[in-house]
């Protein structure tokens, strides 16, 4: 998980070492791993109460509901890398889903009738759509230099109004398609299966693994983490700082969007409150995973264990029956606790290159 | 550079550009008046505050209202609260600083709602209850709502006769804050719990909501997966339970709903969801309405009892088909 860190120096081979700094190597390990840490103690408690916790079947289940978030995510993981952050991500999860939602219902209106387009035709839409959302959020905050919390904050309502207003606020019930549209199948994304394992979570496999690529092996990946860490460093070195950041609120967007139209297609329906407050599980995933608010740190492999430890930790409570109000307290208190153990790793890290320098 | 900017540009332009057209593309059935100026002092002016309209259910109540309203020549304004009283509060100020002549609300939570609607009394601006009460009389003008203690009877025999009289089943509860959700619960066990062989496995709040009520069923299924039946506290999360049971393994668990909306009607015309219960939701709208102007007209006054209830009725394969926006015909 330490790969894609640029601010932080490989730990030095130490020196024969006083017994406290292995002790604090130790700790420092168990803290990297907490995520992990967390969510294997997650797995341990919710089996021994529930038989049913661990069953291959639960295991797909949750994964699938965690599938969901991870995107969401996994996005607004490549914005807070370069020091932003994307308050957008549920209300544009919310539109394309509408959008998708509309052509597929009830069509485009042309004045003269009503045009249907194939599925992958109306996904493609609906993801371009969310793609150039977050590409007004990107321009918002470089070339109108508004600060990424107002602008994403801004663009969270225009997009949530946006969304009410392409129904009036109603619901499209029923997106099946029919023969005669050719607009079948839009339930493959979000309901069905490939080889055992729901088409959703080979679409999280797929945009995780294409995320981590990006962040770690390429130059776009480094110039994200360049702008993170030090922005002014980052010009100077001759970085188009803009540029990056416009990309990353087009890949929040996009991730948003495409999250959307799977949470739609496993509902069968689109309406305008779809993903409301998601953004906020977004953000606590990128956080419990390891992700620095400040920008400059972080990784999506975190991102997504952050997810999984979200949603193994929601469903469980839902499966073993624990009331909704105490479902709350515990999310909460658990992204506390991580962010906690985030700070006492950063105080261990930099004492221990202290020392060990 | 340049290039990129400008393609940036475009884009985002085009955004806009949709956003606006989305704007034009929903009908007008909105906020007819919302952006006119101060209201004349003799204000032809009914306010009508309900739930968000994503629930057909609240959107039926809605244009009832508003489509009665205007026949009767009054103004409307449209406003949603999203079963958040904070906002529905500020609703009730901007209605009283347009002078409405009345307000039709169907309100977003019974305790703390009596605030707003007592400021608005004190503005002397009558308040008309639909759908849901409040706990405190003699604030409102009148308190129409549907029997739910009763349609919820309906709901727990039918699921009970459906479910055999035995089995284990999931209950999906409605918002916590909502007298309706509480009302419907148990109406529901007290059939459902006169039959010793039935078994309420889990018991769930999907807060009315359908996305969360697709994941909180496809858990509890796993959890207890001999589950005969699931009895949801509204149709919209029928409707998710519903999407849950269809990608499980066990397509034949019973589900029911209550509110009778048309997208539940649709699916047990095709044997999907198994009954419903039907809230006449047009017509408590309308005579709200009527009841408003009649008020209205009379100087103050009413010779109408302020709780009144309309009695439900049960919706299943036998009579769907006469169904249609909230009424059953002949």
């Amino acid at each position: 998980m330490t790969d894609t860190e640029v601010r932080t120096p490989a730990p030095a081979s130490a020196p024969p070492a006083k017994g406290n700094v292995a002790l604090a190597k130790a700790a420092l390990w168990l803290l990297r791993g907490r995520t992990l840490i967390v969510l294997v103690v997650l797995v341990v408690i919710f089996s021994a109460i529930s038989s049913e916790y661990l069953t291959q079947s639960n295991l797909i289940l949750m994964t699938k509901h965690v599938a969901i978030n991870a995107i969401l995510a996994i996005g607004v993981t490549f914005v807070i890398l370069t020091g932003g952050i994307d308050l957008s991500v549920g209300s544009i999860a919310g539109l394309s889903s509408m959008i998708v939602g509309g052509l597929l219902f009830s069509g485009l209106d042309v004045g003269t009738g009503h045009i249907f387009f194939s599925v992958a035709v109306v996904i493609v839409i609906g993801i371009i759509v969310g793609a150039l959302v977050g590409g007004l959020n990107g321009l918002l905050v470089t070339r109108f230099k508004v600060a990424p919390f107002i602008a994403t904050l801004g663009i969270l309502y225009v997009a949530r109004g946006a969304a009410q207003l392409l129904s009036d606020g109603g619901t499209f019930p029923d997106l099946s398609g029919t023969p005669e549209r050719g607009n079948e199948g839009f339930r493959f994304i979000g309901v069905d299966s490939l080889l055992g394992i729901p088409v959703a979570v080979w679409i999280m496999v797929l945009v995780a693994a294409a995320a981590i690529v990006v962040t770690t092996r390429t130059p776009f990946g480094r110039r994200i983490f360049a702008v993170g860490g030090n922005e002014r460093a980052a010009v100077l070195s001759g970085i188009r700082v803009n540029r990056v950041k416009i990309a990353v609120y087009v890949i929040s967007g996009a991730c948003a969007a495409l999250a959307g139209l799977l949470l739609t297609s496993e509902l069968g329906a689109a309406y305008p409150d779809t993903a409301t407050t998601y953004e906020l599980n977004a953000i606590a995933a990128a956080v419990l995973g390891g992700t620095a608010l400040a920008g400059g740190r972080g990784t999506i492999i975190g991102t997504v264990m952050g997810a999984f430890v979200i949603g193994f930790l929601s469903d469980g409570l839902v499966l073993v029956g624990v009331s909704t109000f105490w479902q709350s307290v515990v999310k909460g208190a658990v992204i506390i606790f991580a962010v906690v153990t985030e700070q006492a790793q950063q105080r261990l890290q930099s004492s221990l290159n202290k020392r060990t320098a | 550079m340049k290039v990129f900017r400008k393609t940036a540009l475009a884009a985002s332009a085009a955004t806009l550009l949709l956003l606006t057209a989305a704007c034009g593309g929903g009908d007008d059935s909105g906020s007819t008046s919302g952006g006119g100026s101060a209201a004349p002092a003799a204000s032809k002016l009914i306010v009508i505050i309900t739930p968000s309209p994503d629930n057909v259910f609240f959107k039926a109540e809605q244009v009832a209202a508003d489509a009665q309203a205007k026949k009767l020549g009054y103004e409307t304004l449209v406003l949603s609260h999203d079963d958040d009283p904070t906002k529905q509060s500020q609703q009730f100020d901007t209605a009283i600083s347009r002078k409405a002549a009345a307000i039709i609300l169907d309100n977003a939570g019974a305790d703390a709602s009596e605030a707003a609607i007592q400021r608005a009394k004190d503005a002397k601006i009558p308040t008309f209850l639909v759908d849901r009460e409040i706990n405190k009389t003699g604030v409102a003008v009148a308190q129409i709502v549907s029997n739910n203690a009763q349609g919820a009877g309906l709901g727990g025999q039918e699921f009970a006769k459906l479910m055999g009289n035995k089995g284990e089943y999931a209950e999906l509860t409605g918002k916590a804050t909502d007298t309706n959700a509480g009302v419907r619960s148990q109406g529901y066990h007290g059939i459902l719990d006169q039959f010793p062989d039935m078994k309420m496995v889990a018991q769930e709040s999907a807060n009315w909501d359908q996305a969360e009520a697709l994941q909180k069923t496809q858990t509890i299924l796993q959890a207890h997966p001999n589950i005969k039946g699931i009895i949801a506290g509204n149709d919209t999360m029928a409707l998710g339970a519903y999407a849950a049971v269809q990608a499980s393994k066990n397509k034949k668990i019973i589900v029911t709903g209550f509110d009778g909306s048309p997208d539940v009607v649709g699916s047990i015309l095709k044997g999907g969801i198994k009954a419903t219960v039907l809230q006449p939701a047009s017509q408590i709208s309308q005579m709200a309405v009527d009841q408003a102007d009649a008020y209205l007209k009379a100087g103050g006054k009413t010779d109408q009892a302020e709780k009144q209830s309309i009695d439900c009725v049960l919706v299943n394969a036998d009579n769907a088909k006469q169904v249609t926006d909230f009424a059953v015909s002949g």
